[in-house]
């Protein structure tokens, strides 16, 4: 039965508090001030709008939706398999394939990004092994590039797409697919045709929300990036941290947050937010 | 053994956020907060500053971090969380250049005195406290015969192959000094910066540089992982992986030798303690201390007579390396930030 309304309003009421005293009041107060140092009407919209088509904003926001997009990737074709894996598995299986899942997730993303620095580095783990068993000869640069980067932030976000795809799943109802194989459809068609498209909303979910986590990433591709890997959150530091530019970084950091919403209200047309992770 | 020393504008990559509000007692008349870089950093200035200060004065010393940043958005906010900055000159002119700083009060000196300090070290809004240098660094093991001697040769990627790392802008100054002095610039002939030329000169090295460094911390950890054989590096922090043993050797050719200042903010809430703890922090027996543990150059004169030839043999500033190096001039990049940093940004997303 539905929440008397008065009632859930009230329900709202800490969270909403919250969300504005710490989030929106400070947001519109810097966006406020750094903006108004641009100059007065127009002049703020033509130099925002200057910034925010500058070379070095373009190209970081092609870098940032590249290695975004292609994590969002990565972590679905891991996810997915798993996810399902985890929907099948039971006992100790599936609470350890749980814990695997969960536990980088309760750890720090620093802590996570080193790790990955220890075994790719040329003296770490990985090269170590490769020349140890001879398959390589000198130590091969596995760190500080592209690649690097996907690899960090897919373990990063991997849990994120992993539960919501394992809730979309879960609310799958098995009898449909016992009935698809009843009337002869072969597995491969029992997928694509029931099991996926009921996953679908799971997929969307899952990729958008890690996509709009992936755009923001700051410390990952700072730390296991190549020079050219600057995502608008390295770019937007350092006009704060180096420039101490707060205009410009408040304009970068307003295109961000457009693009964010905009990924944001895809996801909570296509996605039903109750459906996807049901409490 | 002391763990690396953060000199640059930011201790870690993310730390920035993380500055504790100090609760001021009653008696604040008595307190001085200081801004410094935390960590080791703290132990060893309490030693050998801090401790004496509060001996001869009763006026105690508390530490706090802050990034220029922050003490920026502080000033603007008219907040007085600190009594005294330590931090690299660069930042404090740029607080000088907002206001937010009071003058050095030179003529109130007591136990300090303003002719021993190193005229490149004396402003009227701040005071250098110590000298570090960016230097050449090689790997022994990579390089055992010849050694790139200059930056020119630290830049002849296919004489001395193997990978090798810069300081990034994060860092604070991206290396453009080394890269005109690489390309032929005398070092006298540095200022102003042909932007233009060095970055030119940053794209010839740049196919081998895997990663320029941020934190004093990374450019440490790349060399100790072996994951560069050359760098340049702050002295300080090669020179404690040298100490444990790492296979590393210092090029003192040509260093760039940077400044650790002290400045009071207007907003400090006891100037007057605050100008005799820089006035004490000044003389020469002061400084010996962390001039020891740090290998950094102290700003007083008198202080390296009093220092053991094998630490001037590691150390910027004093008679041994001062004609091998110049001194960055901070004006310049202060003039010149919002400049660089875009040239910077455009640079590396190429």
């Amino acid at each position: 039965m539905p929440l008397p309304r008065l009632l859930a309003w009230l329900l709202l009421l800490p969270s909403a508090l919250l969300l504005g005293l710490v989030f929106l009041l400070p947001l519109g107060w810097f966006l406020g001030n750094a903006l108004g140092e641009l100059g007065s009407g127009s002049e703020i919209l033509s130099e925002a709008l200057a910034i925010a088509g500058s070379r070095a904003m373009q190209r970081s926001m092609l870098v940032t939706g590249e290695i975004s997009l292609a994590t969002t990737l990565c972590c679905l074709a891991i996810g997915y398999p798993l996810a399902f894996a985890l929907t099948r598995a039971k006992g100790l299986m599936f609470r350890l394939v749980i814990a695997s899942v969960l536990l980088p997730y309760f750890t720090s993303v620093i802590v996570r990004t080193y790790a990955w620095m220890v075994l790719l580095g040329r003296t770490g783990v990985v090269n170590n092994a490769l020349q140890a068993i001879g398959v390589t000869q000198g130590p091969l640069s596995l760190l500080y590039n592209r690649g690097s980067v996907i690899l960090g932030m897919t373990y990063v976000l991997l849990p994120y797409m992993v539960l919501t795809l394992f809730s979309a799943m879960r609310s799958v109802d098995m009898r449909l697919l016992q009935a698809a194989a009843g009337m002869g459809a072969s597995g491969a068609r029992i997928f694509l045709r029931v099991f996926l498209p009921l996953t679908l909303h799971g997929v969307i979910a899952g990729s958008l929300l890690v996509f709009i986590l992936a755009i923001g990433f700051f410390i990952t591709p700072a730390l296991m990036g190549a020079p050219e890997d600057m995502m608008v959150g390295m770019l937007i530091e350092r006009q704060v941290e180096q420039a101490n530019n707060w205009p410009v970084a408040a304009v970068m950091s307003l295109v961000l947050l457009a693009v964010t919403m905009v990924v944001y209200a895809v996801y909570s047309r296509f996605a039903d937010i109750r459906r996807a992770n049901p409490a | 053994m002391t763990k690396p020393i953060v000199t640059g504008r930011r201790a870690v990559i993310a730390g920035a956020l993380a500055t504790p509000f100090i609760w001021r007692p009653a008696r604040a008349a008595q307190q001085l907060v200081i801004r410094t870089t935390g960590g080791v950093y703290d132990d060893i200035m309490r030693r050998s500053v801090y401790d004496g200060f509060t001996k001869a004065t009763g006026i105690e010393v508390v530490t706090a971090a802050a990034t220029m940043s922050k003490l920026i958005a502080m000033y603007k906010a008219g907040g007085a969380e600190f009594d005294i900055i330590d931090t690299g000159d660069s930042g404090l002119l740029n607080l000088e250049r907002l206001g937010a700083l009071l003058p050095i009060d030179y003529a109130s000196w007591k136990y300090g005195n303003p002719d021993e300090i190193i005229k490149e070290l004396k402003f009227p809004y701040r005071v250098g406290s110590y000298v570090y240098a960016t230097v050449s660094t090689y790997n022994k093991q990579a390089f055992p015969d010849k050694h790139p001697s200059n930056w020119a040769e630290f830049w002849d990627i296919k004489a001395f192959p193997g990978p090798r790392s810069l300081p990034d802008m994060g860092s604070g100054q991206p290396p453009l000094e080394l890269a005109l002095i690489a390309d032929g610039v005398a070092p006298d002939k540095l200022y102003p910066i042909d932007l233009d030329r060095a970055f030119k000169s940053l794209t010839r090295i740049r196919p081998a540089v895997p990663k320029f460094w941020d934190t004093g911390a990374l450019s440490a950890q790349m060399l100790s992982d072996k994951e560069v054989v050359l760098s340049a590096v702050w002295n300080g922090r090669v020179q404690t992986l040298i100490d444990k043993g790492a296979p590393l050797a210092i090029e003192w050719n040509q260093n760039m030798i940077q400044v650790q200042a002290y400045g009071v903010p207007k907003l400090s809430s006891n100037p007057k303690g605050a100008q005799l703890f820089v006035d004490y922090a000044s003389q020469a027996s002061a400084q010996v201390g962390y001039a020891k543990e740090l290998r950094y150059g102290p700003s007083n004169t008198k202080a390296y007579a009093m220092l053991p030839q094998d630490l001037l043999d590691i150390m910027p500033g004093g008679p041994k390396y001062r004609d091998l190096g110049f001194y960055q001039k901070i004006d310049w990049w202060e003039d010149n930030r919002d400049r660089v940093t875009k040239a910077w940004s455009n640079w590396v997303l190429g």
